[in-house]
């Protein structure tokens, strides 16, 4: 165990845990956008998470999700500095993705309407004006998910995000996990009939599975196979195949069945 | 994926035994064989590697070097950088699409000329500059173009 002290507070941490976790904890707001807890690495893409390290006297600005908390530290999370740079970022972020309400909603937390920068908004991308490039996304895909389906494509100003060749890729199963891990709400995607449809990712369209009960679509069929290939559980039969609805009508059924004898 | 491809594939990715810089190697080498990277490549390589085909596309599309798109028999470059901007590269460009009534990234219909355009090819001192294939032309003017082009077989029309 150590000590440091976030923005005047004493706080009991471990060592090698990184700043900005810490302060997630202990309910001392840093805003973020590239980290989730998910993931073991820290990514440091977004910039906004700096704050001023204070250590052996001296001191500078650097990104609190990378930064390994040390004995001794002192830490100030809204020094003039800081949010001097978090507004500058903030106002960048807006040109990047002027259609986010995310971003929006954090820039009028410091303040900012406007943004003195291009706006940049590629309507051909789906991401386009919402998409901050943070990565979150990808990873999930990568690392939590395992299916890569989806990938950096270009570099430098053309850099976007979609699957190989803007087509249709088999190798998304449509879990929805990188809709939810999207920090401006960039990705979306919707159920029609027995598909899910990526509307962000060149449409690719994933079969959903049907409950036996209701016939109603419940969960997309390769994450339900996934899921049952991972899984060490096995539901009784009754309950398999079935919707979270149904299955809510099965189990509750039989608790009630002893009092109503 | 016919079985001519795979097996030139398959020889250049036994070449290549250790994991570190293997993806990069193996396109690059199949790149400089084939003049660009085809969609049927890039997803048997990602098969053979197991490497996922969004990892290589990402690759692909980084770096300049890699083609997604056959290209023609005579690849014009024109350098974009500062010195060459400065020198008048745009005019250069504007002039080329011209005469090959195709715009930057494509090739003619009949396959003889692709354009392209790069950044800095380290000859600045040659402003503008530009490249056929692997030879590099200095001193470049939208009047010398036509005369260049014949050298390549290209006819005023
Ligand atoms: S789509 Fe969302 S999660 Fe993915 S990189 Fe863009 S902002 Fe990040
Ligand atoms: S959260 Fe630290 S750089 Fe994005
Ligand atoms: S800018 Fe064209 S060669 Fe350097």
């Amino acid at each position: 165990m150590i000590s440091l002290r976030i923005d005047g507070r004493l706080i009991k941490a471990e060592e090698g845990e990184r700043v900005l976790q810490i302060a997630i904890r202990e309910g001392i707001d840093i805003p973020h956008l590239c980290y989730h807890e998910a993931f073991e690495e820290p990514y440091g893409s977004c910039r906004l998470c700096i704050v001023e390290l204070k250590e052996g006297g001296s001191s500078r600005i650097t990104t609190s999700c990378t930064l390994m908390a040390r004995e001794g530290m002192e830490i100030k999370t809204d020094t003039p500095e800081v949010i001097k740079h978090r507004k500058l970022l903030l106002e960048l972020y807006l040109a990047q993705a002027p259609l986010s309400n995310n971003i929006k909603k954090l820039a009028e937390r410091y303040g900012i309407k406007g943004t003195r920068f291009h706006k940049t908004l590629n309507l051909e991308d789906p991401l386009g004006g919402k998409c901050i490039l943070c990565g979150l996304c990808i990873r999930a895909c990568r690392e939590i998910i395992k299916a890569s389906a989806i990938g950096y494509i270009g570099r430098g100003e053309a850099t976007r995000i979609n699957t190989p060749f803007l087509e249709e890729n088999p190798d998304c199963i449509g879990c929805g996990s990188c809709a939810n891990i999207c920090p401006t709400e960039a990705i979306s995607f919707e159920d029609r009939d027995k598909r899910r449809i990526m509307r962000s990712w060149s449409n690719t369209q994933v079969n959903l599975k049907i409950c036996k009960l209701c016939g109603h679509p419940f969960t997309p069929e390769p994450l339900w196979l996934k899921v049952k290939e991972k899984s060490t559980y096995t539901p009784s039969e009754e309950i398999e195949e079935v919707c979270p609805n149904c299955r809510i009508k099965i189990v509750s059924k039989r608790l009630v069945k002893p009092y109503s004898l | 994926m016919d079985e001519g491809k795979a097996k030139i594939i398959d020889e250049i990715i036994s070449k290549y035994a250790s994991r570190t810089g293997r993806v990069l190697s193996v396109l690059e080498e199949l790149q400089e064989k084939e003049g660009y990277l085809s969609k049927e490549s890039l997803k048997y390589i990602s098969t053979r590697l197991n490497v996922p085909l969004s990892d290589l596309y990402s690759v692909a599309t980084f770096y300049s070097f890699f083609n997604l798109k056959r290209a023609g028999k005579n690849i014009i470059t024109i350098c974009m950088g500062t010195a060459c901007y400065v020198k008048g590269a745009p005019k250069l460009l504007e002039e080329l699409e011209k005469l090959l009534k195709v715009k930057e990234g494509e090739t003619t219909p009949d396959g003889s000329f692709t354009i392209r355009s790069a950044r800095c090819f380290g000859a600045c001192s040659m402003a503008p500059v530009i490249r056929v294939n692997d030879r590099t032309y200095g001193f470049m003017s939208p009047e010398r173009l036509p005369a260049f082009l014949k050298l390549y077989g290209w006819k005023q029309g």
